[in-house]
């Protein structure tokens, strides 16, 4: 089991590494549907089934479709991102960062000694479906509420621009 | 160092990596994107303490109630981008300093 959650801890942080530094924009949304799908393989692993699916299906899959249907709205050519934006440049440096602030890291769980609790054992006590209709119900609005929002936000939107043809 | 520690500090250096770009770019997909890979890093947390609390169900419905953020965001920050787009014929954020009204 350990094998599987540092290899799909590993993939997720170089494909989301991968989705920044990437100058491309269609590159970037794969990179981060493959940073989404080993996410979701690392979900399975530690016992969250559903929340798995959920990542596999909404984002690794929905999100990049929204992320693609976006690029294809605009034609800005690929030449011109790079000239106008600078990003290789920009991104430069990020994986010095990252590696020296994973050391940084490392080098204070080693030398503080940290008590970290271990994983419980897995336990089929609750369902999410019961804790997420009877428990939660509030964060069942929420996300009503969120989605209302993205509604509304995309409408608007759309109206801007059937204003502008006119 | 055990399998928790080296999860934390994975997740921390997705935040790094998606605030460095928040920070370092002005495409606003791609801040979009930068959003999304930190926000892989809290799904983990969530469903990390909820392995060590032993109440896994309740840490997926945090993760479903996240995901619907997320997607939301991407489709907010999607749809921004391409109105900028349309106006500008760019989708720098710089332009939005543009903006009136």
């Amino acid at each position: 089991m350990n094998v599987i959650v540092y290899l799909g801890a590993g993939l997720m942080l170089l494909f989301g590494v991968y989705a920044v530094m990437e100058h491309s924009i269609l590159r970037a949304a794969i990179g981060l549907a493959l940073s989404s799908a080993s996410l979701s393989v690392l979900l399975y692993v530690l016992g969250a089934h559903l929340a798995a699916l959920f990542e596999l299906s909404v984002c690794s899959g929905l999100v990049t479709v929204i992320f693609i249907a976006g690029i294809s709205l605009s034609h800005s050519p690929k030449m011109e991102i790079q000239k106008e934006y600078r990003d290789k440049e920009r991104n430069r440096l990020l994986p010095l960062v990252l590696i020296g602030v994973g050391l940084l890291l490392v080098i204070l769980a080693l030398t503080l000694n940290l008590q970290t609790p271990e994983l419980a054992q897995l336990t089929q006590d609750d369902d999410v479906r019961d804790v997420l209709w009877g428990n939660r119900q509030a964060d069942i609005w929420g996300q009503i509420a969120l989605i209302l929002c993205g509604g509304v936000a995309v409408a608007v939107l759309f109206r801007e621009e059937r204003r502008e043809k006119k | 160092m055990n399998l928790v520690i080296v999860l934390l500090i994975i997740g921390l250096l997705m935040i790094v990596a998606g605030c460095w770009c928040l920070m370092r770019t002005f495409h606003l997909l791609k801040m979009t994107i930068g959003i999304e890979v930190a926000m892989k890093a809290v799904t983990l947390f969530l469903v990390l303490a909820g392995r060590i609390s032993g109440k896994i169900a309740l840490s997926e419905t945090f993760v479903i109630t996240v995901m619907v953020a997320e997607v939301i965001v991407a489709v907010v920050g999607t749809g921004t981008a391409v109105g900028l787009f349309r106006k500008y014929g760019s989708m720098d954020v710089r332009n939005l300093k543009q903006l009136k009204g």
